[in-house]
Order: C-alpha cells, then sequence, then structure tokens
C-alpha cells in the first residue's frame, strides 16, 4: 500500500471514529443540556422581574416553582391584545406576564438582536406602566469575553433599572447604549432614556440598541394599551 | 523528612510518574518555566471554581490525548501526525465542552469559549506531539496528568490571589471581614481584570525562577 494512500485511510478511518464519539456524546446529552438551558432561561425571565438576584445560586426546582408560581407565557396579537392560546398566526408575539394575586405587575419582551459576533438573546421587562424597565437579561451571546461578554454581566444590567422607554412627552423612543457613561455624555434631559456603555464594546452597544428598538417597536401596541391602562389582569 | 516515611510513599517516589509530575510542578512548569497556556490562564482565574473546573477538563484533555496518541503512534503517518493529534484533541475537548453544559451548566457558561479554546492550548499539543509521539501509553498518560497538574497549580495559585484581593472571596463565598470593609478596606479592581492576572502570573514566575537559582 502506497504512503499516500495509507495517509487517507488513516485520516478517513480517524475521522469517521471521531464523529461517530462526537454525535454519540452530543445525543446522549441533549436531554440534560435542553433542561439546563430552559431553567436557565426561566431563570433570566424571573431576575428580569426581579424576582431572582443575579449574584445568587438557586435550585432547579426553586426557580421552577417560582416561573410556575410568578410568569404566565402569553402572545401578542397584532391589535396589542394579550391572548392566551398561540393561534396559526405567525404575527403573534410571545410575551411572559409577571403577575402577583392576579394583578399584572410587569410584562417581560423576549430579545433577539443582531451583536457583532453572533445573536443576543435575551429579556426586557417593562412594568405594568408601560414605560419603565425594570430588568434587563441576556442568555445567550457571542461577544468577546471582557468587552461586548459584560452585557451579561450584573453591573451592566443593573443600569436598565428604572430607565424609559417613553421621551418626556410619552412618545416612544426606546432605550439605547451610551458611548460611555450616561452622565457625561447626555443630556440630562434624555438620560432615562440611556444606559451606560461599555468601553471597547461599541459597536456591540450599537447592535444591541437598534435590536432593541426594532424589538420594542413590535410590541409597541401592547406597551401603549398599558400605559394608557387598559390591561391590568392577565386574560382567563 | 521526619524519617517516618512509610514504604508505599517510597515506592510512589521512586516511581518515573511521580518524577514526572514533580517535574511539570517545578522544573519544566507548562505556564510559569515554559510559559505556555497563559490566554486561558489570564482569562478563567477570575474565580477559583472556574479555575478548578477549567483545571480537571485540561487535565484530562492532555492526558487523555496523549494516551489515545501514544496507543496510535506507530500506525499515525508521520505526514499527517499534526492533523491527526489536532482531530483527537478536538474530539475529546468537544467532549468536555459537551459534559460541561449538561451537568455544570453554570460554570460552562462562564467559561464560555475557553474550554472550546483548550484545543488552541499549546501545553496539549505540545506534550501529544514532543512526548506522546515516542513514548509508551501508561508513560503518556501519567506525562498528561502531570502536566496538567502543573498547569493547574499555577492557574488555581492565581485564581487564589484574583478572587481573594479582588472580591474578598474564595470559592464566592465572603473571607475578608466586613468590619474590614467600614475601616476603609477596598477590594482590589484591578485583579478582576486580565492586567491583574499578568502581574500575579509574573510574580509566580519571578518567584519560582529565583527560588530556582538559588538551588542551583
Amino acid at each position: 500500500m502506497s504512503s499516500r494512500l495509507k495517509s487517507i485511510l488513516f485520516a478517513a478511518i480517524l475521522c469517521f471514529v471521531c464523529s461517530a464519539i462526537l454525535t454519540t456524546a452530543s445525543t446522549g446529552l441533549q436531554r440534560f443540556q435542553e433542561q439546563n438551558m430552559r431553567i436557565d432561561r426561566h431563570r433570566n425571565i424571573l431576575m428580569s422581574v426581579g424576582l431572582v438576584k443575579a449574584d445568587q445560586r438557586y435550585p432547579a426546582d426553586e426557580i421552577e416553582s417560582m416561573y410556575a408560581e410568578f410568569i404566565k407565557p402569553l402572545w401578542v396579537d397584532q391589535d396589542g391584545q394579550l391572548i392566551e392560546a398561540p393561534q396559526e398566526d405567525e404575527n403573534n408575539l410571545p410575551l411572559y406576564i409577571y403577575k402577583k394575586e392576579n394583578q399584572i405587575e410587569a410584562y417581560v419582551v423576549p430579545i433577539n438582536s443582531r451583536g457583532l459576533w453572533g445573536r443576543i438573546q435575551g429579556y426586557l421587562a417593562i412594568g405594568n406602566d408601560g414605560s419603565t424597565i425594570s430588568g434587563f437579561t441576556v442568555y445567550k451571546h457571542s461577544e468577546t469575553p471582557g468587552l461586548g461578554g459584560e452585557i451579561e454581566k450584573a453591573w451592566f444590567q443593573k443600569n436598565w433599572v428604572g430607565k424609559q422607554i417613553v421621551d418626556r412627552d410619552g412618545e416612544f423612543v426606546s432605550v439605547s447604549i451610551a458611548k460611555g457613561a450616561v452622565q457625561d455624555m447626555i443630556p440630562p434631559q434624555k438620560q432615562s432614556n440611556y444606559v451606560d456603555g461599555i468601553s471597547g464594546a461599541t459597536l456591540t452597544g450599537k447592535y444591541l440598541t437598534a435590536g432593541l428598538k426594532e424589538v420594542l417597536k413590535d410590541y409597541e401596541p401592547v406597551s401603549i394599551k398599558f400605559r394608557k391602562n387598559l390591561i391590568a389582569e392577565p386574560p382567563g | 523528612m521526619n524519617g517516618t516515611i512509610t514504604r508505599p510513599w517510597g515506592m510512589i517516589r521512586k516511581t518515573r510518574s511521580f518524577k514526572d509530575i514533580l517535574a511539570a510542578l517545578w522544573d519544566l512548569n507548562p505556564i510559569s518555566k515554559q510559559i505556555l497556556g497563559i490566554c486561558s490562564a489570564l482569562a478563567v482565574t477570575v474565580q477559583l471554581n472556574t479555575a478548578i473546573v477549567m483545571s480537571i477538563a485540561l487535565t484530562l484533555v492532555v492526558a487523555f490525548s496523549n494516551l489515545a496518541i501514544s496507543s496510535m503512534r506507530r500506525i499515525i503517518p508521520r505526514n499527517i501526525r499534526i492533523i491527526v493529534e489536532v482531530a483527537v484533541i478536538a474530539t475529546l475537548v468537544i467532549m468536555a465542552d459537551e459534559l460541561l453544559k449538561a451537568f455544570m451548566y453554570d460554570i460552562s457558561k462562564q467559561l464560555s469559549v475557553f474550554v472550546g479554546l483548550i484545543i488552541t492550548n499549546c501545553i496539549v499539543l505540545g506534550r501529544a506531539e514532543g512526548f506522546a509521539l515516542s513514548n509508551p501509553p501508561f508513560r503518556s498518560f501519567m506525562d498528561g496528568i502531570a502536566n496538567g497538574i502543573g498547569y493547574s497549580s499555577i492557574l488555581i495559585g492565581v485564581a487564589f490571589f484574583r478572587e481573594l484581593l479582588g472580591s474578598g472571596k474564595l470559592f464566592g463565598f465572603q473571607v475578608v471581614p466586613n468590619a474590614l470593609y467600614d475601616f476603609g478596606y477596598v477590594d482590589n479592581g484591578l485583579m478582576v481584570l486580565a492586567p491583574g492576572a499578568f502581574i500575579i502570573i509574573g510574580l509566580f514566575v519571578w518567584l519560582e525562577h529565583t527560588l530556582l537559582r538559588g538551588k542551583r
């Protein structure tokens, strides 16, 4: 057997063995991984409404029981109505309601935005006044650790609490990430619409700002209803 | 020594594996002596937890990649050996990553890309190329363990100081008493950032070189 043929044969067998091992591992562990991801998403939803602290560890069943008690997944139709069952209509948007004693405290919007290196996925919780942010979290991203990756850190996320998605006249403006500290960069009357940026992550901030605006615009119909106080109780 | 060394311990001390581990810990430490694997040593040493998980993952990857490559060393065609080594290492690293995602999700999220970057860690390829290709499987496996321990010792040492000085914690538990903060003590923010790791690793290298020079 020529040495070239031997090399090719060896490489082919090696590739086959490696891929067989990896496929087995990946399918065998998928169930555990998916469960972990689901719990992590639930933890992030709870964190965005302030029920769970970022720096504390919670057992999985505690997360699940809190989620079952306080959070209700719903859908929003085109007119901004909250509906229970997801009908076969792709214009319906998913939404999570934070309810306490059958009163809506806040609603949570899933974020799926462009980032510098990949999609940024997280949640933005807005209070029942339809304009005040009660929390922002990220559960999946591929930004550079230490730079754009800081979006998942508590110091960045706590800046979002209390910011407004409307300006002083009540018009929708979304919320933007400043280039630097809000206090130095943004005029006082606009400071409630900006959060502190991350140094070295200008592009991440830019893309996330644009992505948020897009998402919040889609949810504007339901936000307006909250602002006008038309929704107080979850349907059903 | 106090003269009461029991027999098995004496036997262990004479084995080659023990000598390998000792060498990797001290004379030939992959990080502080050979300056390999610095990238991950900077990135995952903010907390002890992540440093320890990373250490275990890397030690297992080096050990098993050495074992696999050493067992195949007679049949690996020389002209594609680097490709074979990288394929074996990459398979093991992805396995480690999948296992972490399944059973230690929080830590796997904190380690983020750095588990995947074990593939490019010079220690792993260096040991495969430099040792496993020319030594029998068991010795190669032990060499992997030895180098993993050498790497871990620095990683955990650096993480200890960074977490203690940077956030006043160890394993996530507060160890610097609150009373000290009341007196005006402030955590060293530099330690949380990558330059802090550079400084600590530099101090480790300095310390080791000074001690080694004194010995000779």
